[in-house]
């Protein structure tokens, strides 16, 4: 008889299934662990973070002798998030001392080595720097370098950007205040916090909602650092695994320090702000080693949520995030209760930048990427941190930006120029170092977009007659500045059969003898098309190659008008060479570049190279100098002093489709163009246009006077030129019955001066002159040429 | 609850194993050189390649005491301002240690402060012929004597150089031409 089987119970039945699959589970998770803790050791003992290279500006270079007002001084030491303390107590602060500034700068490591932290005075003249002392060796020094700004960084399109720092080099208050805020326990528990979640719980509940995260920043950081931002509990479990992984292989200090580095701290358009490195010099433009408790303490705050408490764009709610944040220093003993105070009081202390975007100085950023493209791969400027020294000198720059801006505004007033439809671009150049100072690629210098200085070509109109008169007064056997050149109306039939006919900018002819100079300043069409049509249009050509322009423009009769098209950076590189006295340096944006470390890697030297004769470029200075003071640039002199000597040239397109001007002082050519992106005419002449901003430009920039050296060869003759001749003819200087005082020096080559010229440097009677002509108003508008034939016996 | 004081201690040897850790960070590589077209950056040469600096002549002329008038500068130092005398002194230190683009470095510092002294290219001259560059050595001596007005002295200096450069280039006709022209600046120099 069969035994009734007995039945035995359901989970003793499973009970072997489920030993095997706990056993399974657990060989899975085992698995799953041991995979997770080579992830998690794999991660944090390779190269955590890919590094952007970092760009910095030239550094600040006092000197005595140097012409820097003490407000332009001070200025610059704000920008770079310098402190006023008395005392100058550390790196980073300075202090007004009567006429003088005191002065602690910051160590740092150049690509030429490492500079120390020096305390030092600087003593003013005026606008001048008198004298230079260091107040730690009790000695005068002649000059002294400030570290650079840090100007932005190279990174990839979209990407994250960050400054790494070492624990053992922040202010000790911030990793204790992170503890503090973010994490309690941190340097009791084992990457998790049972107790901290806990109370998160307790709170949420309470709350109705989430209020606190339960987290360590042991997991904040695997979650950053390993993991996506799923809000699921898989990922979850996850991290608290990679957690207590984490915890169990390094140690406190160093979960810690990456954390520093690691935590998200804000956006700049495409980059996202990562670690307290970058973050102090993002809100404070300073190292965050020099952060002060209320700075450090908004830094901490932002951890919770760097959009949600971004102290640009909600100042408010930053503030009194902070504030609470220095409450929680007090209690945990950081700051007593007068320094608490004293801290919740101060002002949020963030540097200016929109919301949008703070990179600073896009469009030069682009410049220097320009210019390290082929030197080095993509992935070496945005992985290997590597350290870039540019040429971008900040107050240039920072003049630049607010000059074109308001510049351009100021000119969409005028009621003819339709609103928001003007562009602009500026270049300023140092010219004996060929180094660009600043650039700005449009009239919203923050917005990164379409960069008009180095990639808009343009229509070059008048800037390229001087290209013209230089190639003519490089044969002084025919070309002097005085030659009688043609302005009368103008036919040349093209190779295609087309009749090309240039006209004058007033629609008529100014006669057949009108001094070369003087269709220079005037910038009169058809002299100076004749005249390139006399000196052939392949040494036209030549010339303008030579001066360093890169394209192959054709050589065509409107070519001497202008009909080439170029980068207002172009511009600025033939500009710099007439500036130079016809030595072309390259144009630079960089000076060095090193790896992270500082050891140097290539350096970017001054080369030079004779481009032109340095007589015929004098010669031709002397009239672009002209130009500014009597011919279509001369409204320069209502912002610039009139003992300020410039040169420079108007440039206006077909149909005032481009506004140009191009022009030098002593040490800095700057170029600015005009006009709208459509290319339809934005109803304004070089002179209109371009010369305003031009001239604001140099005037904020403190420019030195542009009187070159007179190259060997050449010599000097007094004349009369125009219509001075007829004023005070009675005078001391009286030659001939010519008031002499107002005789102008006017260079010629050697050997070529015209024959007959009446020279007032020699006081001997001249015979008799006939001045009953016509009065000066009378002949404004007659023939140009009826005074040039005075100026011969 | 004295964390900071926790902290402070623990960040001591944090730095102290920071150091004891090899880098995580494996130095990049050196980059290739640059094409040497002008306007490229110049690979940063290997100290100890160059040849001790000579000094150019127009510092050791030795003229005469100037009659009458204020006298052109005939040194470095009588030209230029402390500023560019302690750059140029520092210039001189790296090129003696054999670190020419260091002290190349120096002198175009000395350029941004006084851009139209002739002295400081007439240096930077002397410097590119001791490291094989007769182009750049000739052009910055061209450029000298665009600055230098009526100095005899300097351009006396700029052509000495520019007959050496072109000599290094091969040219025997031109740096005769060059030495003689050199001779005649320094007969002016005599004059005075």
């Amino acid at each position: 008889m069969p035994r009734k089987k007995k039945k035995k119970p359901l989970y003793r039945r499973l009970l072997p299934y489920l030993l095997v699959l706990a056993c399974a589970l657990l060989a899975v998770g085992a698995v799953y662990t041991v995979f997770l803790d080579f992830q998690v050791r794999e991660r944090f003992e390779g190269a955590r973070w890919t590094l952007p290279a970092k760009v910095y500006a030239q550094p600040i270079e006092l000197y005595v002798g140097q012409s820097i007002s003490r407000h332009r001084l001070t200025d610059s030491l704000e920008r770079q998030g310098y402190r006023q303390l008395a005392n100058t107590p550390r790196p980073g602060s300075f202090s007004r001392q009567g006429s003088s500034v005191n002065i602690h700068s910051r160590a740092f490591t150049f690509w030429d080595g490492a500079q120390a932290a020096e305390r030092f005075r600087v003593s003013f003249n005026g606008d001048r720097i008198s004298g230079m002392r260091s107040l730690d060796r009790e000695t005068d020094i002649p000059l002294q370098r400030l570290e650079p700004m840090l100007i932005g960084s190279i990174y990839p399109t979209q990407g994250e950007d960050r400054i790494l720092v070492k624990l053992g080099d922040v202010p000790p208050m911030l990793p204790a205040g992170l503890i503090i805020v973010e994490d309690r326990q941190f340097m009791e528990h084992h990457g998790v916090s049972p107790k901290g979640i806990l109370r998160a719980a307790i709170a949420n509940a309470k709350a109705g909602r989430v209020v606190q995260g339960g987290s360590t920043i042991t997991q904040q950081l695997v979650k950053n650092f390993y993991l996506n931002n799923d809000q699921t509990l898989v990922r979850k479990g996850k991290e608290a695994i990679m957690a207590i992984l984490l915890d169990a292989h390094y140690a406190k200090e160093n979960i810690l320090e990456a954390y520093l580095n690691e935590v998200y701290l804000g956006q700049d358009g495409g980059r996202a702000i990562h670690g307290f490195g970058l973050g102090s010099y993002f809100y404070f433009r300073k190292p965050l080693e020099e952060l002060q408790p209320e700075e450090l303490a908004l830094l901490v705050g932002m951890v919770k949520g760097p959009s949600y408490y971004n102290p640009r764009r909600f100042p408010d709610r930053a503030r009194k995030r902070r504030n609470l944040v220095l409450e929680m220093f007090r209690d945990a003993g950081f700051l007593n209760d007068a320094e608490t105070t004293r801290a919740q009081n101060e002002p949020l202390g963030v540097s200016r930048g929109s919301s949008r975007s703070t990179t600073q100085y896009p469009a030069f950023i682009d410049l220097v990427k320009k210019q390290l493209k082929g030197h080095y791969r993509d992935s070496d400027l945005t992985e290997e941190g590597l350290r870039v020294f540019t040429t971008l000198d900040p107050f240039v720059q920072e003049t630049l930006e607010e000059q074109v801006s308001s510049g351009v505004e100021q000119l969409e007033r005028r009621g003819d120029v339709e609103k928001k439809s003007l562009q602009a671009a500026a270049v300023v150049t140092s010219i004996e170092n060929g180094r660009v100072l600043g650039l700005v690629g449009g009239r919203d210098a923050s917005y990164a977009g379409f960069n008009r200085a180095l990639d808009a070509q343009r229509q070059i109109g008048s800037l390229m007659k001087p290209v013209v008169y230089l190639t003519a007064l490089e044969d002084p056997s025919k070309y002097s500045l005085v030659t009688p050149v043609d302005d009368s109306p103008l036919q040349v039939r093209q190779p295609n059969g087309d009749i090309w006919e240039p006209e004058n900018y007033d629609h008529r002819s100014h006669g057949t003898h009108v001094p070369l100079y003087q269709a220079l300043v005037h910038s009169y069409n058809l002299a100076t098309s004749r005249l390139a049509l006399e000196v052939g249009l392949p040494r036209v050509v030549e010339n303008l190659k030579a001066l360093g322009y890169p394209g192959e423009p054709m050589a065509v009769p409107s070519l001497a008008l202008g009909a080439v098209e170029m980068s207002p950076l172009e511009v600025a590189q033939i500009y710099n060479t007439l500036a130079g006295g016809g030595y072309q340096t390259p144009l630079l944006a960089i000076q060095a570049v090193t790896t992270r470390e500082g050891e140097p890697l290539s350096r970017y030297s001054l080369k030079t190279r004779r481009a032109v004769n340095e007589q015929s470029v004098y010669l031709l200075n002397w009239a672009m100098r002209r130009v500014v003071r009597e011919g279509t640039a001369r409204s320069a002199y209502s912002r610039l002093p009139s003992q300020l000597n410039l040169a420079g040239k108007t440039g206006t397109s077909n149909d005032l489709r481009d506004s140009w001007f191009a022009g030098y002082s002593g040490d800095a050519v700057a170029v600015v163009w005009v006009g709208r992106d459509d290319n339809k005419p934005g109803k304004l002449a070089g002179a209109s246009g371009a010369l305003p901003l031009w001239s604001g430009i140099m005037a904020e920039i403190g420019p030195r006077s542009f009187d070159p050296p007179r190259p060997e060869g050449l010599e000097v003759r007094e004349l009369l030129l125009g219509d001075d001749r007829f004023r005070g003819s009675r005078g001391p200087n009286s030659v001939g019955g010519r008031d002499c005082s107002r005789a102008v020096k006017v260079p010629f080559v050697e050997d070529y001066v015209p024959d007959g010229l009446i020279d007032c440097s020699e006081q001997e009677e001249r015979g008799a002159y006939d001045e009953s002509v016509t009065s000066p108003e009378e002949r404004r508008d007659e023939d140009d040429s009826n005074w040039l034939r005075d100026l011969f016996r | 609850m004295n964390l900071l004081r926790l902290v402070s201690a623990s960040l001591l040897l944090a730095m102290l194993a920071a150091c004891a850790t090899p880098s995580r960070y494996p130095p990049p590589q050196r980059m290739p050189p640059p094409s040497d077209s002008s306007g490229a950056p110049a690979p940063w040469p290997a100290s100890g390649e160059s040849r001790p600096d000579a000094e150019p002549g127009a510092g050791s002329v030795a003229p005469e005491p100037e009659p009458e008038g204020p006298p052109p500068p005939r040194t470095v130092a009588e030209a230029s301002g402390p500023a560019v005398v302690a750059l140029l002194g520092q210039a001189d230190t790296k090129a003696r240690e054999g670190q020419p683009e260091q002290a190349a470095a120096y002198v175009e510092r000395a350029v941004a402060v006084e851009p139209r002294n002739p002295f400081i290219f007439q240096r930077l001259a002397a410097l590119r012929l001791d490291q094989g560059e007769p182009e750049q050595a000739e052009a910055m001596a061209r450029k000298s004597n665009s600055l230098a007005g009526d100095n005899p002295y300097v351009r006396a200096g700029n052509w000495k150089l520019i007959a050496e450069a072109r000599q290094m280039r091969g040219d025997a006709a031109g740096a005769a031409e060059a030495r003689s022209r050199s001779q005649v600046y320094l007969s002016q120099t005599r004059g005075r």
